[in-house]
């Protein structure tokens, strides 16, 4: 680029460069790139190093206990002489409380980023985003203080009609345009007009009485429950949903953007309405964003720490029986924060050791799961990219 | 599905979709909301005497004269508890031992719950604890004690099947017939003008150190921890980020070694807090030894670590949202790559670095788990700058856990912990807050 310029007459070589100025351009360069590629790979020496000196501290528990007890036994007393080390218990907790929270954040999380993409008009969508990332700028320990303050005090004394009434809040509305729907259905193809009216008042009201009984049935169960205590299993798959709601819902949000007009257009033209486009073409275009999504947040879930060591009690037992949320719960992360304080004393013990173990299996659940995620939407890509 | 039932099913769609939203914004309300109103009262409530003497005796704050004024006013309004104390305890002296014993224990109860409301009571020796040498601070905390002064709590267990049921009974039903009865109308009668309740605006809050582990005082040296925290974060952080995201940006070519790097990243961003917390102890602590134990310096290279990815990842948004035409012009005048990047293409993506920036401060600040082993102390002195290397630090995030569920009084120090969660939040969503204000700036610029 600097050997052109001769033709022009006046003072060429100004534009010149010297063979020994290009030369210490030339190491400048790569000097300079070299650089910028080492800053770069830091992150991943970074991502190597976590592996290996949260392994090198794993392995001395697996060399000292083996594998059978910590997997498979749910006796957690490491601070006995000998002590035991059954991490089923804990293992169990976490999942019980991911699972919790995925089963309150997933439905929800979609159907918002469902209604933020393709329901709400651009003004809405425009002040709703912030408020979601303030959900997800809260820091956890907020999270954990009012689970543990706030919430759990209100659950153990109201715990029946709390339940009671998310019940209704929440299935109630559903239940209802159920029971319009399956009247409408039943009700309609009959031809006479006058005749389809009376049979969908008909169905509407039978359905109606069914499913109200049902809802106060479910209702009056629920209420009559006495929650013992309130940092439990509940407390903290509720308040994980919160902290898991807004990944799932931005990230799922991003990919049905990008899903493009042209599908949701082609599908209108065809006569479909909005909840059918939605459902039969944008959904599934988008259905592998949605899935990472989801990965994302329960991996957000599942490596919480404050809130679970807060609110969910960390008394380490398999709830009885096994979907019992109202009992207390211990978890991974609960576990490393909490024994760390009496265990770093006696670094080198099984007791030390046993909670880089914890670390690891919580490090390499999070590896498999967003390398999963990331074929996942790289696939996506591809597919929308036109195969 | 005729068409009625396709335009009903499609308008419960949208009433799911919204009313998926309305509880979003719903639970963001339930927990702000109570979190706000608590914290407040961390700064603004009603306040005793007893809060103006420490402010005075141990910040030097208040006016000292009035104090004094005051001090005598609630003697006056004192005295006759005292009095009746005095006579009490004469009594006992000449009543037969069993029933003296019995009263003893029960009188015991009622000094103590003095003391603890109005101060050591005179006469007896100085308490070394702070927390034993004042009343109580706040109105509601000298409700709770008079409260508990005028009934007994008992526990009603006759019903087997439920859980045991509280009730009070009258404390002064013990005393009757003794000089002691006279005390518990006395009180309950003249407790204003013992404890002067007066509506207090407390900004010490803020800038005060602790006194008595946070019985006492405010909460500057979390302030002080949080921030050094989290800025040291960022000066390690920062940096590194954005050259990475000029590397990823202008220099990487499409490759496997490049998208190796990419996944790292992305590994890095998913890995759990407390693992980050676990890998500073074994790395920075045990292994590099950047400090004999828990530091600042150690807490904020992992909170680095940390934020690192969202760093990059903003970073390199905001490098590719500028324009190419930019960049073409700059090459076309005959600038280098290099001079092209520092001179156009970084300039005109600084707001957006930017913004990625504070929103990684914010996480930092916030975050908990990994300052744990690597920085965070319970109870600690304010620390100066030249600490940092080798003294830990109490921080925000930690100290809200460690008061909420170790602390000895957590339940009497319920405001100073609203106090200290209203903070964080407050930093942390306004540092989001202005991220998100630059950010709509930047793209109003862009669109022109």
């Amino acid at each position: 680029m600097t050997d052109t310029v001769s033709d022009s007459g006046k003072k060429p070589d100004a534009f010149v460069l010297s063979p020994e100025k290009l030369r210490r351009q030339r190491i400048a360069k790569f000097v300079g790139e070299g650089f910028l590629l080492a800053v770069a790979s830091f992150v991943a020496i970074v991502v190597l190093f976590i592996f290996y000196f949260v392994a090198v501290d794993a392995i001395p528990f697996f060399q000292l206990r083996g594998f059978t007890e910590f997997f498979t036994s749910t006796g957690w007393y490491p601070a006995d002489e000998p002590g035991e080390f059954g991490a089923l218990a804990i293992i169990y907790g976490s999942g019980m409380v991911t699972v919790g929270s995925a089963l309150i954040a997933v439905p929800l999380g979609i159907s918002a980023a469902i209604c933020l993409s393709d329901v709400l008009p651009f003004s809405v969508r425009q002040y709703a985003k912030p408020v979601i990332e303030m959900l997800a700028a809260i820091p956890s320990v907020a999270y954990g203080f009012f689970a543990l303050v706030i919430f759990a005090p209100l659950l153990q004394n109201f715990g029946g009609p709390i339940l009671m009434w998310a019940w209704w809040l929440i299935a109630g509305p559903f239940v209802l345009l159920a029971v319009i729907v399956a009247a409408d259905l039943l009700a309609s193809g009959k031809g006479d007009e006058a005749r389809e009216r009376v049979m969908r008042t008909a169905f509407t009201l039978l359905f109606g009485i069914i499913a109200v009984g049902f809802l106060y049935w479910v209702g009056k169960t629920l209420s009559a429950i006495q929650i013992l205590s309130g940092t439990n299993a509940l407390n903290v798959s509720i308040i994980l949903s919160f902290m898991a709601l807004p990944t799932i819902v931005s990230v799922s949000e991003d990919s049905l953007q990008a899903v493009g007009r042209e599908l949701r257009e082609g599908s209108y033209a065809l006569g479909a309405t909005r909840a059918e486009t939605i459902v039969k073409t944008v959904l599934p275009a988008a259905s592998s964003g949605i899935l990472a999504a989801v990965i994302l947040g329960i991996m957000r879930a599942i490596g919480e720490t404050m809130v679970v060591w807060m609110a969910s009690g960390n008394s380490s037992h398999i709830p009885d029986p096994w979907f019992n949320y109202l009992e207390s719960i211990r978890t991974l992360t609960a576990t490393i924060a909490g024994d760390m304080g009496e265990a770093d004393q006696v670094t080198g013990s099984a007791r030390y050791h046993v909670l880089f173990a914890m670390g690891l299996l919580l490090l390499v659940f999070s590896f498999v799961s967003n390398f999963i995620s990331e074929r996942i939407v790289v696939r996506q890509r591809k597919i929308l990219a036109g195969e | 599905m005729d068409l009625g039932t396709r335009k009903i099913l499609d308008r419960s769609f949208t009433a799911v979709g919204i009313t998926s939203i309305v509880l979003m914004a719903l639970a963001l309300l339930i927990v702000v909301v109570p979190i706000v109103r608590g914290g407040l009262g961390a700064l603004y409530f009603t306040g005793t005497v007893e809060h103006r003497k420490i402010q005075y005796e141990e910040f030097g704050e208040g006016d000292g004269r009035r104090l004094t004024r005051e001090i005598e006013e609630t003697e006056k309004a004192r005295a006759p508890v005292y009095r009746f104390l005095g006579e009490f305890e004469a009594e006992m002296e000449s009543m037969d031992p069993v029933k003296k014993r019995e009263l003893a224990s029960k009188y015991g109860k009622v000094k103590r719950v003095l003391a603890h409301m109005l101060g050591p009571l005179p006469g007896e020796p100085e308490p070394i604890l702070l927390r034993f040498q004042y009343g109580r601070t706040r109105w509601e905390q000298v409700e709770e004690s008079l409260h508990d002064l005028l009934f007994v709590t008992k526990w009603d267990y006759s019903n087997p099947e439920e859980m045991a049921k509280e009730y009070f009974v009258p404390r002064i039903d013990e005393f009757r017939g003794t000089a002691l009865a006279g005390l518990f109308p006395y009180v309950e009668n003249n407790i204003e003008s013992m404890m002067l309740p007066r509506p207090t605006f407390y900004w010490g809050f803020i800038t005060n150190k602790s006194l008595d582990a946070h019985i006492f005082g405010g909460i500057w040296a979390e302030i002080q921890g949080t921030f050094f925290l989290a800025v040291g974060a960022m000066l390690f952080a920062f940096p590194l980020g954005v050259i990475a995201a000029i590397y990823f940006t202008e220099y990487a070519k499409d490759n496997f070694f490049t998208s190796m790097l990419r996944s790292a990243n992305s590994t890095l961003a998913g890995v759990p807090s407390i693992v980050f917390g676990l890998f500073g102890l074994a790395f920075f602590i045990n292994t590099v030894k950047v400090s004999e134990s828990k530091s600042v310096l150690a807490g904020s290279l992992t909170l680095a670590i940390m934020v690192l990815p969202t760093i990059i990842r903003a970073a390199e948004e905001a490098i590719l949202a500028v324009p190419i035409t930019y960049k073409e012009a700059s090459l076309g005048l005959g600038s280098t790559k290099w001079r092209t990047i520092m001179t156009v293409i970084l300039p005109a993506a600084l707001p957006g670095i930017i913004t990625g920036g504070i929103i990684s401060l914010g996480r930092a600040a916030g975050e908990t788990a990994p300052i744990i082993f690597t920085a965070a102390v319970s109870v600690g002195a304010t620390i100066g700058l030249a600490d940092v290397f080798s003294s830990p630090t109490p921080a925000l995030s930690w100290n809200i856990y460690n008061l909420a569920s170790e602390h000895e009084a957590a339940n009497e120090i319920r405001h100073v912990q609203y106090g200290m969660v209203l903070s964080l939040i407050s930093i942390v969503l306004l540092l989001n807050l202005s991220a998100i204000l630059l950010r709509a700036r930047i793209s109003k610029k862009l669109k022109g």
